[in-house]
């Protein structure tokens, strides 16, 4: 802010309005764009000896045939599917969820869950993580349990299994689709379900009809904050799922620090980059075709009412 | 806006005064409370198919309560809701016959104008494509909306809105349409036309409207009957013109319209009451005269009010006259409006046609006088204090 004594007020007045997003701007370029496009520059380049991490001396797309082998492709294969399994996972619990702390929690006590919610997501994520590592292992309480309640003869080891690392990331992002969730179900007026309820549609056509369709920005939102972290992810994957549990930021991290391959990581960074946007928008694109599908029906019937041509 | 969007006949085959006793509305002894606090007791209260009723009363009256209860949002803790004779107080609202003017029009905003209107008829089976279409097409010429079919409620204004909201309760055909004060959001000229809309829209349907408002004055020129409400009980339930010149109780009384207030008590076997200052007040004989000198509230309207200027000197002890001094005079359209400071202490409001009389300045000398039919008496107790002027 601009401390300047002989009127500030008019100074402001009197610069361009686009002025005020200077900072926002600076910022994006800053810490977005600039390492980004750093990361895409050294993606061309080469790692040109062993004490050296990368080199843009020759051009060449190596790195990316490097980066498009078998490992990675495998590895890459993983972290989709659990990347599109615990974002999946997520909806289908955060939904009734935030459904039911939206709708059916009174006002005043929305506020204990909602911190409930948020009182894991205070610790530390490695710590969590490990914690789960506790009870996941075969001397753990989980296994414990089980035994004691004879479902199982011998301790039984979820740990360093894909199935654990989907729990850890199901459990670490579990929030961030909480949340936003929460907030466009909120928004929802309840006077709209009950309209609709007037209008003769149960409990599960209100919510197909109105309420869905209404906190659809909510679920977008729920579901970018859930799947981009998840996919760069690597720290819960190493943690719960040891050697089975890759995922394709576990390499990028690894040719950044042990290879020291700055070229060959930022190239699978690149990619990783790619994929991701191009899951958002096959999602995107499926989820506009569904509301379309959905909706055609009402358009059809309904069209060129306005021109008040006969039915 | 005008009447005249009641041109289009919106056919509602066998409703109108149905024999069956399909539009019918019967609550018997409900009651229902909120966190220990009551908000209906012992409702009773029925309408007649075809009907047009008004629930009347201030905030907190448990009037919005009752007609949630008709909608199936609310379940009676006790009693019953008969709707068309069936008893209907354990059916969810998607299940009930009825169908809601929401106060905020809660109109879906991801939807047309034609879609909101159709979203009834698509929840029903048995209903084809071009019935729908036909029924949603009749249904916005009936509100004169057409022209907007195709817009989004965000698009529209708050009486279009409205509009919207009236068609897609009505193009489901309900036995009985529930209105939440569905105009308290208009301004004052369109609200008006609406009321005359309404009013004439229900004629021609025969449909039962409850209708919920805190407005007087609409209730009073749309309603067949208003039922006055008060702490989750029904005050009186009788036609506008009863209501407004024989109410039941005082609070009755100071709701509807506006009143002079006196407290005082009985002498001669209910003929006069003596207020404070020593005023005699004649009254019609009280019906139900108390024993001695009973508490009693009196109540006198300020268009029975004469007010005639005197002669500063005239003495007046007379019956049903209070001399005074105008201390206001205001011109409400048709009427001029005086406030007058009787000598005795009491402030009166007068309200005389303005063509009738010459206009008063402040400070003149009156006498204010009214006849004995014109002075309603109530019993002092139980009724709580009503705001003298409650009117708008």
């Amino acid at each position: 802010m601009s401390s300047d004594r002989r009127g500030p007020r008019a100074a402001w007045r009197a610069a361009p309005s686009g002025l005020l997003t200077t900072p926002a701007l600076a910022w994006i370029a800053l810490f977005f764009v600039a390492p980004v496009g750093l990361v895409f520059w050294y993606s061309l380049g080469r790692k040109p000896g062993l004490y050296q991490t990368h080199a843009n001396d020759v051009l060449t797309l190596d790195r990316y045939r490097e980066a498009l082998g078998d490992t990675f492709l495998t590895s890459f294969a993983g972290t989709l599917r659990i990347g599109l399994a615990g974002t999946a996972l997520c909806l289908a619990i955060g939904l009734p969820f935030a459904y039911w702390l939206a709708v059916k929690v009174r006002p005043h006590r929305r506020f204990v869950v909602l911190a409930l919610v948020l009182v894991p997501f205070w610790t530390n994520f490695l710590i969590r993580t490990i914690g789960w590592q506790v009870v996941l292992s075969p001397e753990g309480f989980a296994s414990h349990a089980m035994q004691s309640l004879g479902l199982i003869d011998t301790p039984f080891s979820m740990l360093f299994t894909r199935g654990a690392v989907l729990l850890g990331v199901v459990y670490n992002y579990l929030p961030m689709m909480i949340l936003p969730l929460y907030v466009a179900l909120d928004r929802v007026d309840g006077s709209l379900r009950e309209a609709s309820k007037d209008l003769g549609a149960n409990r599960w056509r209100t919510a197909l009809q109105v309420t869905l369709p209404l906190a659809r920005p909510g679920i977008a939102a729920g579901l970018l904050l859930v799947f981009i972290p998840l996919m760069g992810d690597y720290v819960t994957a190493a943690v719960l799922g040891g050697a089975r549990g890759n995922m394709v930021g576990q390499l990028v991290a690894s040719q950044f620090q042990q290879a020291q391959n700055w070229a060959l990581g930022s190239a699978m960074a690149v990619v990783l980059i790619v994929v991701i946007a191009l899951t958002i928008l096959a999602t995107a694109a499926a989820g506009a075709a569904c509301t379309w599908l959905l909706t055609h029906r009402r358009r059809r019937e309904l069209a060129g009412i306005a021109e008040g041509s006969p039915a | 806006m005008s009447s005249s969007a009641t041109r289009h006949a919106v056919t509602s085959a066998g409703r109108a005064g149905a024999g069956d006793g399909t539009g019918s509305v019967d609550l018997r002894s409900v009651r229902k409370s909120f966190g220990g606090v009551t908000v209906v007791q012992d409702l009773d209260l029925s309408v007649n198919p075809g009907e047009f009723l008004s629930l009347l009363g201030p905030s907190g009256c448990g009037k919005t309560t009752t007609l949630r209860m008709l909608a199936g949002f609310e379940q009676p803790d006790s009693g019953e809701v008969l709707i068309s004779g069936a008893a209907v107080q354990h059916l969810p609202p998607h299940k009930r016959d009825v169908n809601t003017v929401f106060q905020s029009y809660a109109l879906f905003p991801h939807m047309t104008v034609a879609a909101n209107i159709a979203y009834g008829l698509r929840q029903r089976r048995g209903i084809d494509r071009a019935e729908i279409r036909s029924r949603v097409s009749e249904a916005l010429d009936m509100v004169q909306m057409t022209r907007f079919a195709d817009r989004k409620p965000n698009r529209l204004s708050g009486g279009q809105q409205q509009r919207v909201a009236l068609a897609r309760a009505l193009v489901n055909r309900p036995s009985v349409l529930l209105l939440d004060e569905p105009l308290a959001a208009l301004d004052r000229k369109l609200r008006e036309d609406m009321q005359v809309e309404l009013k004439l829209l229900q004629n021609r349907l025969g449909t039962t409207f409850v209708f919920v408002t805190h407005d007087q004055e609409e209730a009073l020129s749309m309603s067949d009957r208003v039922a006055v409400m008060l702490n989750g009980r029904i005050e009186q339930i009788a036609d506008p013109y009863t209501v407004y010149e024989r109410p039941a109780t005082a609070f009755v009384a100071g709701f509807i319209g506006q009143q002079n207030f006196f407290d005082g008590t009985v002498a001669d076997g209910g003929r006069v009451i003596e207020i404070d200052g020593g005023t005699v007040l004649l009254a019609e004989p009280v019906t139900t005269p108390g024993s001695g000198a009973a508490a009693v509230r009196v109540a006198v309207r300020p268009e029975a009010v004469a007010v005639t200027e005197a002669a500063p000197t005239e003495p007046d002890g007379s019956a049903n006259a209070l001399p005074g001094t105008v201390a206001a005079v205001s011109l409400l359209g048709d009427v001029l409006q005086y406030v007058v400071h009787a000598d005795a202490g009491h402030e009166l409001l007068a309200r005389v046609p303005r063509r009738q009389a010459g206009r008063l300045a402040e400070g003149a000398r009156v006498r204010c006088s009214w006849a004995p039919s014109d002075v309603h008496v109530f019993p002092a107790e139980a009724t709580p204090r009503a705001p003298i002027g409650s009117a708008k």
